[in-house]
């Protein structure tokens, strides 16, 4: 995560990216959508360009300060066949999904994709 | 058990409502992140991958069932209906809500529980033999000892903001089943070979994570009474010299490594000899109050053996099996100790859905005088069975889904909570175990390679001891996937030794094929009641390492070597 994040400040992640947090009072992954913080992964706002990225993570300060969100950071992602924003890294595709030992836990069964 | 005394009942009480405040000021805003952060941990709440994490202290690694029962009520109403048992012998929540924390944290007072130190840094939460005040080669029960540390180092003003987390693990036994050798300290309670007094064996700077260590002995032989006084004379002088400039170095094991032992025990023993020992050492009185809660139960004059359970195990293979694997001998004549393992063939290891904690609670409190342990290999034990009841208690455990005969087997994995939970891995560890435990799933195959620990960690802290493991596999991140590397020879016993790799690192789906190799060396080289460790001992590296490559460079790992340049 801390080389995510380095990588991130030091020259900006690769693009395209969707903007990932934990929300502060119950703990579970948020995304930025464009309606706000949404727990949905298939409502995360993807920025193709930096100008956008540069919004998000402005927004994720923001968050963070109004304390809503905790740890915001960019995750760059891949758009696959069904539109929807892959993370690149295994490690945020996972914050994603939820566990992959408990298919009927968190995201992936709250927000099964394809749904 | 320990009972908590009135003042117990209100620090912990104190210490909830003091956390339920500080959560107020955090959704509020009076407190920042930066601020929040060591409270929430001081209190045992994480963030993880998914939501927080709530670890909670298991003292020495006894409960009994209405602890149990208030642990799985709480996994019910705050959780996911399950929880997981860590090899430091503490339950974590892997669920709940920051603003549910405070009611869990009086959940847990109204039992005598709580999350105090354990995390942060600061004396962490006293961890001991499972079979304390059962097994046999014991000189003397060791709770009582982790109960006085644990008093004393709850909130001790001088400790609490060390340089790095401490550990501290008692045995008071021969044979070493609390890893003491690589904790921060050990202590191993013994006769003094000529007095007879009882004291302490006292080791230093052991640990795992980024730079594993073996601990030192730094005093042979400690009078029992003194045992605080001393434990603050080395804390002193780790507080003082550990290194706070280098998170990485900031352990007592990197002090004592540095200085050298000599050296370490020359500013220990002085700064002792300018203690006022009996201002801080225990008064006996206290040190027999104590000792008194940890009476052995009202045993039975009973018969070594038990007609009734030889005949049951005659009658039935699966009961005999289960004894033959996960009993241990008892030193009362007529009860043994059982290990019940919680890993299921394909389970995940240490987890205990809330159903199951019911059942089990039911069952220690009716066939083990209300007492169970936790083991530092994310097991549970009854520490009291009658012999004579054994064929009840086995039933019930099958009708939990409790009964798994693979007790110190190839399929009992320590397995660290890795990427599927825990926001600092780099791999997952739970998945490989559980593919492992499949590949070995058939019990007489089981049988035949015999003890063998197999412990995996998702990345290089080492939360699931993978140095110590006969077998030990560390998950990392190799060019954006996850890459394994094998060790071989390590041992968390009294003959600690850490592990050496074998090669290069292999994708996910070759660790099974790749332990099978390992294991096939085994068998070929296996002198006659030689354990895997023994063998590795005896014949060294050089076999397993042969096989290991023999392995990659077969056609299953021919994909493992394309990705992998070879080194
Ligand atoms: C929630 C996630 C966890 C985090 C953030 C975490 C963090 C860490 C870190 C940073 C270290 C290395 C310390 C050092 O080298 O100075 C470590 C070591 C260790 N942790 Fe964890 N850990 C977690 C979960 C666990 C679990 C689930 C267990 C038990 C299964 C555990 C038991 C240990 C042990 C035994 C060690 C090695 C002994 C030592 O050197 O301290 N931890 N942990
Ligand atoms: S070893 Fe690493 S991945 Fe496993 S629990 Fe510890 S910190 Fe997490």
């Amino acid at each position: 995560m801390a080389d995510v994040k380095a990588a991130a400040k030091a020259k900006g992640p690769k693009l395209p990216v969707i903007l990932i947090a934990n929300d502060l009072l119950d703990g579970d992954v948020v995304f930025f959508g464009a309606q706000g913080w949404t727990r949905d992964p298939r409502a995360a706002k993807v920025a193709f360009d930096a100008e956008t990225a540069a919004f998000m993570e402005a927004e994720g300060r923001a968050g963070f300060v109004a304390n809503i969100v905790v740890d915001p950071y960019l995750v760059p992602v891949e758009i696959d066949a069904a539109g929807f924003p892959v993370a690149s890294h295994y490690r945020e595709a996972m914050r994603q999904k939820g566990p992959s030992i408990h298919p009927d836990m968190g995201k992936q069964a709250d927000y099964p994709l394809g749904a | 058990m320990y009972r908590y005394d009135e003042f117990d009942e209100r620090f912990v009480r104190e210490r909830v409502a003091q956390f339920r405040h500080q959560v107020e000021r955090r959704l509020d805003g009076s407190l920042s992140d930066d601020e929040f952060k060591p409270l929430r941990l001081k209190n045992g709440l994480y963030l993880q991958l998914h939501a927080y994490m709530l670890r909670v202290a298991i003292p020495y690694g006894t409960l009994n069932a209405r602890q149990l029962r208030q642990l799985a009520h709480i996994a019910t109403r705050f959780d996911k209906g399950y929880a997981h048992f860590t090899t430091r012998q503490n339950l974590q929540y892997n669920w709940p809500k920051l603003k549910d924390v405070p009611e869990i944290l009086d959940l847990l007072a109204d039992v005598e529980m709580h999350c105090i130190q354990t995390s942060g840094n600061c004396i962490r939460n006293v961890t001991s033999d499972q079979f304390a005040g059962v097994a046999k080669d014991e000189v003397e029960d060791p709770r009582p000892t982790g109960e006085l540390i644990r008093q004393w180092s709850s909130l001790h003003p001088e400790f609490a903001w060390l340089p790095r987390k401490f550990k501290i693990a008692v045995t008071g036994a021969e044979h070493d089943r609390a890893a003491i050798k690589v904790h921060d300290i050990g202590l191993r309670v013994l006769r003094h070979a000529e007095t007879g007094e009882v004291g302490y064996e006292v080791i230093v700077g052991g640990g795992l994570g980024r730079t594993p260590m073996i601990g030192k002995v730094i005093r042979d032989f400690l009078p029992k009474g003194e045992l605080l006084a001393y434990l603050e004379a080395v804390m002193r002088v780790y507080n003082a010299e550990g290194r706070r400039d280098n998170k990485y170095k900031a352990r007592v094991k990197i002090l004592v490594h540095e200085t050298g032992p000599e050296e370490f025990i020359r500013r220990v023993e002085a700064e002792y000899a300018q203690l006022n020992g009996p201002t801080i050492n225990a008064p006996e009185d206290e040190v027999e109050r104590i000792a008194a809660y940890f009476a052995p139960p009202p045993y039975e004059a009973l018969p070594e053996d038990s007609a009734i359970l030889d005949a049951a195990r005659r009658a039935d293979p699966a009961l005999d099996r289960f004894v033959e694997q996960n009993g241990f001998a008892h030193k009362q004549p007529g009860y043994v100790a059982l290990t019940v393992s919680l890993k299921p063939i394909g389970g995940v290891p240490g987890d205990m859905s809330d159903a199951q904690m019911l059942a089990f609670a039911d069952i220690a409190e009716r066939w083990s005088f209300d007492e169970l342990r936790v083991t530092h290999s994310q097991n549970l034990v009854l520490p009291h069975v009658r012999q004579d009841d054994v064929p009840a208690v086995f039933a019930a455990l099958q009708a939990a889904g409790l009964a798994t005969a693979n007790a110190g087997l190839v399929t009992d994995i320590i397995a660290c909570p890795g990427l599927d939970y825990c926001a600092l891995a780099t791999a997952r560890s739970i998945p490989i175990a559980q593919g492992i435990a499949r590949t070995f799933a058939d019990e007489a195959r089981q049988r035949e390679i015999g003890p063998l620990p197999i412990k995996i960690s998702g990345c290089i802290n080492a939360c699931g001891h993978h140095h110590v493991g006969a077998i030990g596999i560390l998950g990392l991140e190799k060019a954006g996937v996850e890459n394994y590397q094998i060790t071989v020879g390590g041992d968390a016993t009294e003959n600690a030794a850490l592990g050496e790799r074998l090669g290069p690192g292999i994708d996910a789906e070759d660790v099974p094929g790749a332990i099978e190799a390992i294991v096939d060396v085994y068998l070929k080289e296996r002198q006659s009641g030689e354990v895997f460790i023994e063998t590795v001992r005896r014949a060294g590296l050089e076999p397993f390492k042969a096989g290991f490559q023999a392995f990659i460079a077969s056609d299953e790992g021919a994909r493992t070597l394309a990705a992998e340049p070879a080194q």
